[in-house]
């Protein structure tokens, strides 16, 4: 008896019974039956969780009759890989998938027992009708537990290259990310079924908002991470279809976080937001849709399977639905105010939200570029990074300008006064930063461009906080550093949105430094042969090699000079993995905060005794992961629970005369 | 009106932006995506064009020397069974999974002179290894 199998055909028996009690309790209004509907997604949830220990167990215990673990994993394995084996392949990514959606669904039920009863009973449903789309796939089209008619003595083990720290990480982060998107999605769907179209459901959902984009950030740049230590080829991001699967919806949801700044101080734009919300999920299902069906041929597409048709279905039924729903409300969803002018805050924060949706468009066309043009053609066409790399380096570079000039220009009607008073000394800045770099002998336009811009952006941000700080210090009189800190405990939303902007201008600076100013070489050399790079020396000192059950190791030992000055040893690899057997690359990194040294050992001719070499300077790329984590704090002081919204919206009325919501 | 106005021209100037970089970025950028077999009818009428090929390297047709000046690679695109197929000609680096018989995709230039000359080879790495463990003797593994 497969107890994970039957766990997962009953769960889809009462996700299904959910999804049917919670819409004909929500029509009927019989509370009654919505509590039955939510008392079978908690099933749902530990009925998954079994499923998932099923597996899980398997794995631990190298149960190599069950194919899956026969396929992925294998007793030479590490213990912990053997556990993120759940998501190293099809099935059992599917199963994680359904695992996180249960849980934040049953997350979402909990915290809203008492609260928002009105549009619940459509919230389970949405949520509910999404694991009845993954359990039908893992009941019918991709079941994980399937038994071998022998058992095999070794697994085949886990793809090498997922052997990763990074990889550990990488896809639950993701994950966590695309799911949390489900929850506006639901609560907005939720919305235009009731009618209720006023901001509580973005404000039910502002924190579940942050939590998805927080994730979504995290696990595009855990992914870009494991791309620069593992694929070897100098950089972080390749515009492969997997990772701007990725990438869009985090571009929807970042438009969206803006946006519905608008709809809650302003009452308008309510439309767009409904339009964000929806593409964002729907973006995270296509998502995982290119990167479980292999539709689009990529560098590392892991899969082709038949899952494709069902995918584009619940897309297609997603789409119509939401979008007939959302046709059906629109007399109702109007705006109850009217842009005041356009040099004003809703209007930086509306051409911000289009550059947003316009970058997601044109990666999205790039996506399916090969697709659509067969259709229309009849020739398969692709483009590859350049098209990314043409197309969005400018619309990004207007994005960075706007983040600047964002939080600097006053809501409504920004009159000269005020923008000569916020704009110009930070644009001031960043204009003698541009002729400091001029006379510093740089010629490249981007880098002019670029590196100004963002000293803009951080120079207004400085400015903020010097102000807010001083304005403390004279009115409570507290010394700058509790001003500081009260300051951005008081209103964490502002204070906290500009350390994620902090973070931000840093990873424009490393995409900028990486792509406008790296160095790239490729050596042919012979035992203690030399080259230059970046002001290096690199000495090739000869290989070494190293057997283990699990790897064979070919190490070249390479020597780091600074003039005559030993500075460091990289050691470069070619590992060989024994079942199966694959080799792959392991590149050798000095990195230090101006700039990166990467080597690669290319190859090793045993003949001529001759390697081959790649080597990088990547300047400024720390500065993305460092980015990274200044978003990620930024974020945090952002979701952190507490007094926010009242004084904020105490002082937004001070300060604007706006009508507020009394919450 | 003329503040809805003002709006609106901006935002149709921002779109059509978008639209101009997607259209140009398309036409510098694209390059034709075939399979070896639709390629190899219409050859002809690609010369001097930028193809990315997806196909099998030929079995014993791999021919890498190795110089102080780099590795030079040259292989021929095509089926076992078939006798034609695409010389591609190729210096750097070689992906990991690079071996004889396996699907690789080139992209590059198709040359006046019938020689792929090739920027990138990218090889699709499988997550299930069930092709290689029904072949006893997959690629074996070497330096390079």
């Amino acid at each position: 008896m497969e107890v994970g199998a039957l766990a997962l055909t009953i769960g889809l028996v009462c996700a299904a019974y959910s999804v049917a009690m919670s819409l004909a309790g929500g029509f009927l209004r019989r509370r009654d039956w919505v509590a039955s509907a939510e008392h079978a997604a908690y099933a749902t949830w530990g009925l998954t969780l079994i499923a998932v220990a099923w597996l899980l167990n398997a794995l631990v215990s190298h149960d190599f009759n069950m194919e899956y673990v026969a396929s992925y994993s294998s007793t030479t394995l590490p213990w912990n890989y053997t556990v993120t084996a759940l998501w190293g392949g099809q099935q059992g990514s599917l199963l994680f998938w359904l695992l996180i959606l249960t849980s934040v669904t049953a997350v979402v039920l909990l915290q809203n027992r008492e609260r928002n009863r009105d549009l619940m009973p459509y919230v389970t449903a949405v949520l509910m009708t999404t694991s009845v789309f993954f359990l039908v796939l893992l009941n019918f089209v991709t079941p994980p537990f399937q038994r071998l008619a022998f058992t095999p003595a070794e697994g085949r083990d886990l793809n090498p290259l997922l052997q990763n720290y990074w990889m550990q990480i990488h896809p639950p982060s993701l994950y966590i990310g695309f799911v949390s998107c489900a929850v506006p999605f639901a609560f907005g769907i939720a919305a235009l079924v009731t009618g209720k179209l006023g901001d509580v459901w973005i404000r039910t959902t502002r924190r579940w908002t942050l939590f998805a984009w927080f994730f979504l950030s995290l696990g595009n740049l855990f992914g870009a991470e494991w791309a620069y230590l593992v694929l070897g080829w100098g950089g972080y991001w390749a515009w492969d279809p997997v990772e701007n699967a990725a990438f869009m919806p985090w571009l929807t949801c970042t438009a969206f976080l803006h946006s519905v700044m608008i709809q809650e101080k302003k009452n308008m734009l309510k439309v767009w937001n409904m339009v964000l919300v929806i593409l964002t999920f729907l973006l995270t299902i296509f998502g995982t849709f290119l990167t479980r069906s292999g539709v689009i041929s990529s560098v590392h597409s892991f899969t082709q399977s038949g899952l494709g048709p069902f995918f584009i279905g619940f897309l297609a039924i997603a789409a119509v639905i939401s979008l007939a729903l959302l046709l059906w409300r629109l007399p109702q969803l109007k705006s109850e105010n009217e842009l005041d002018s356009l040099v004003s805050r809703e209007s930086t924060f509306l051409f911000n939200n289009l550059v947003l949706v316009g970058i997601a468009f044109a990666v999205f066309w790039g996506t399916v570029f090969p697709v659509l043009s067969e259709w229309v053609r009849g020739v398969k066409i692709t483009v590859g990074p350049p098209f990314f790399n043409k197309v969005n380096a400018p619309l990004g570079l207007i994005l960075l300008f706007l983040t600047g000039v964002g939080p600097l220009i006053a809501w409504r009607r920004a009159g000269w006064q005020s923008v000569r008073r916020n704009l110009v000394p930070p644009f001031a800045v960043g204009f003698a930063s541009g002729v400091v770099l001029l006379a510093a002998g740089m010629r490249s336009y981007w880098g002019l461009i670029s590196f100004p811009t963002a000293v803009f952006v951080l120079a207004g941000i400085v400015m903020e906080y010097y102000r807010g700080v001083r304005a403390r210090q004279a009115v409570i009189g507290e010394n700058p550093l509790v001003a500081l800190v009260h300051l951005i405990g008081k209103n964490r939303r502002r204070y906290g949105g500009y350390i994620i902007h902090i973070g931000v201008v840093m990873m424009f600076a490393a995409i900028t430094g990486t792509s406008v100013f790296k160095q790239e070489q490729q050596v042919t050399l012979s035992t203690s042969q030399t080259f230059a790079i970046g002001g290096y020396t690199l000495r090739y000192d000869g290989i070494e090699q190293e057997s283990t059950p699990h790897i064979a190791y070919l190490r070249a030992k390479i020597t780091v000079l600074q003039g005559d000055k030993v500075v460091d040893v990289l050691k470069p690899e070619k590992r060989f993995y024994k079942k199966p057997e694959q080799p792959t690359t392991e590149v050798a990194i000095r990195s230090t905060l101006g700039a990166d040294l990467y080597l690669v050992l290319g190859s090793f001719d045993d003949a001529t005794q001759l390697a081959t070499f790649l080597a990088y300077v990547n300047p400024l790329v720390s500065f993305l992961w460092w980015g990274g984590v200044v978003i990620a704090l930024g974020t945090v002081i952002t979701m952190l629970p507490g007094g926010v919204t009242a004084r904020e919206t105490a002082m937004a009325a001070g300060r604007f005369g706006d009508r507020v919501v009394v919450e | 009106m003329t503040r809805k106005r003002r709006f609106v021209v901006g935002a149709a100037l921002l779109v059509g932006a978008v639209t101009y970089l997607v259209y140009a970025g398309v036409r510098e950028t694209s390059v034709y995506y075939l399979t070896l077999e639709e390629f190899l009818p219409k050859r002809d009428s690609l010369q001097g064009e930028g193809v990315r090929i997806a196909g099998r390297v030929r079995t014993g047709s791999v021919d890498k020397t190795t110089t102080s000046a780099g590795t030079e690679l040259r292989f021929v695109l095509g089926d076992f069974n078939k006798d034609d197929g695409v010389p591609v000609h190729y210096t750097g680096i070689l992906p990991d999974m690079f071996a004889e018989g396996r699907d690789v995709i080139v992209e590059g230039k198709y040359m006046h002179d019938g020689v792929l000359r090739a920027q990138t080879i990218m090889t699709s790495c499988p997550s299930k290894y069930e092709a290689e463990a029904a072949k006893p003797n997959g690629a074996p593994p070497s330096a390079g």
